[in-house]
């Protein structure tokens, strides 16, 4: 007995130094990574500063662009929040008719025989394909890119709530029949709960999409936001922050999706006990 | 009986497109938004006469194969190096400890953001494009591969290497074929994000191709010419996804999931 667990303490050993070695593995890499920009941007001089700054002053940029407005008009945080406030606003308004849309399918046979036809002619456009057409009628306010990010949210919330509720197990709803349960109780306390977790990957996914969309349509047509910071720089040749913009979206879209994950943890767990 | 249901279906979507279509030519003949919106007769005519007469200067089949053409040496060339990059990940560990937290790094960023780096980088015309496109592909044919690898069914290496197959043999016989109906379903969502970072480097630069379609509709305010580019891209974009589940289908045919 006393051996056996030597032996299984001693392999847990040998895996942990296995783990901290790769872990150094990986430490190394990223530093070589930024050694190796580093050296052929600010040391060398082998790229120029327009096509490719060093990592020094990619951070000497961000943190700048949080106080001086030029050259793009605005400040850093105005560019965020105004991205913000317009890619939560279309995935929200996405995601409220797109989520019902797609249980209603799955669940009325004649809602989806009207639906679906409908709705397979406009799945296969991208939805950046929308922005053109979007730009035409609502100008490029607010309204153009809430609308191509309300297209981009809604189809894969439509798609993964009907997939989800598709997959309710029909012995479960025999049960639930045999005890006499409503075809409104099937669907509340079935139905929506063994979708839950496809409608979130539908809710991830549209929200991936709708911040893509999102830098797509403020690239076209925008005056402030993170899509227009990076577009502006790029015709005035300051790559700097042209990069400190795109790790700002990356890291914005990276936090967005975090927050989802909680929510899903949360909510999915709390349902299903 | 099946036969039956099959009618019903061509029988709604059939009622489907007469509706669409009535309402179409109610908003366009009895509302204002015939100033916005083109009438049904203007885009049907211009969409087919685009294939004869020219938008710029291509026909559609012209901007279709330009298009067409960007999105294949995008996609040749990131599912070559995807499948490399991501096999690589998830066979060997000392791979994946050196690219994973790079990789990591980059893949919240859109492909999209990097258009603007990759005009400075590359210049405006083919070679930004082709690097869009193939960044779009890349991270998903990259992580999917990587995935399929890393998943490989230890007990199937333990019984070849028991047999006496060398590492080269393990992973031609056992890792690349277990990983290939993940790496199919990045080639599956990659195609389709090619399809839309074509459209997106077009909309940005360029000269030809449906995506400049589009967006020359918006700068010359002619709505039905946006209508044309957005059925075409529409229609290309299912053939696109349609072939590539026929090609998963007849590839991956021994996967009894699909």
């Amino acid at each position: 007995m006393d051996e056996k667990q030597q032996k299984l303490l001693e392999h847990e050993k040998q895996q942990r130094a296995q783990k901290r070695k790769y872990l150094m593995i990986s430490v190394v890499s990223v530093c070589v990574f930024f050694f190796v920009w580093e050296l052929i941007t600010g040391i060398l001089h082998i790229l120029p500063d327009y096509t490719m700054p060093s990592p020094v002053k990619v951070l000497d940029s961000f943190i700048k662009k949080f106080y001086t407005k030029t050259p793009d008009g605005e400040i850093l945080p105005v560019h965020i929040i105004t991205s913000l406030k317009v890619s939560l606003f279309g995935f929200f308004l996405g995601s409220v008719t797109g989520v019902p849309i797609g249980i209603m399918m799955a669940w009325h046979p004649r809602f989806e025989k009207f639906f679906r036809p409908l709705f397979d002619l406009i799945r296969p456009v991208p939805t950046v394909a929308w922005i053109p057409i979007m730009i035409l009628w609502f100008g490029i306010g607010l309204g153009a890119k809430a609308a191509v990010i309300f297209v981009s949210a809604f189809i894969p919330c439509v798609v993964n709530s009907f997939a989800g509720i598709k997959q309710t197990s029909q012995v479960h709803l025999w049960v639930a029949q045999t005890f006499g349960a409503s075809r409104r109780e099937m669907l509340f306390r079935i139905a929506i709960p063994t979708a839950l977790p496809s409608i979130f990957t539908g809710l991830r996914l549209s929200l991936g999409s709708s911040w893509m969309a999102l830098v797509a349509a403020e690239m076209l047509a925008a005056n402030k936001g993170l899509g227009y910071m990076i577009y502006t720089s790029r015709s005035l040749g300051r790559a700097d922050l042209i990069i400190v913009g795109m790790l700002t979206i990356g890291a914005i879209g990276a936090i967005l999706s975090y927050v989802l994950g909680i929510a899903e943890k949360r909510i999915v767990k709390g349902v299903s006990r | 009986m099946k036969k039956a249901v099959q009618l019903e279906k061509i029988g709604w979507v059939v009622f489907d497109l007469l509706l669409l279509l009535l309402g179409w030519i109610f908003l366009v003949t009895c509302t204002s938004a015939k100033d916005t919106f083109p009438d049904p007769v203007s885009v049907f005519s211009m969409l087919f006469t685009s294939f004869v007469k020219p938008i710029g200067t291509y026909t559609m089949w012209g901007h279709i194969m330009w298009s067409l053409y960007r999105v294949m040496v995008g996609f040749t060339l990131a599912s070559v190096t995807g499948i490399i990059v991501g096999i690589a990940m998830g066979s060997s560990k000392i791979a994946e400890a050196i690219i994973k937290p790079i990789f990591e790094f980059l893949r919240p960023i859109p492909p999209i953001a990097w258009i603007p780096l990759a005009i400075l980088w590359f210049g405006i015309d083919e070679a930004s494009k082709y690097f869009i496109i193939w960044l779009g592909a890349f991270i998903n044919v990259t992580l999917n591969s990587y995935v399929g690898a890393s998943r490989t069914d230890e007990t199937l290496i333990g019984a070849a290497r028991m047999l006496g197959a060398g590492k080269r043999k393990v992973f031609t016989r056992i890792i690349l074929p277990a990983s290939m109906p993940q790496i199919f379903a990045g080639l599956q969502v990659a195609m389709s994000s090619c399809w839309m970072a074509v459209l997106v480097a077009e909309m940005v630069r360029s000269n030809e191709g449906v995506g400049w379609i589009i967006i020359r509709g918006t700068d010359t305010g002619n709505t039905a010419q946006i209508i044309v580019g957005m059925i075409t891209i529409g229609v290309i974009g299912f053939i696109l996804t349609t072939a590539m589940s026929w090609i998963e289908r007849k590839v991956c045919s021994w996967n009894t999931t699909l």
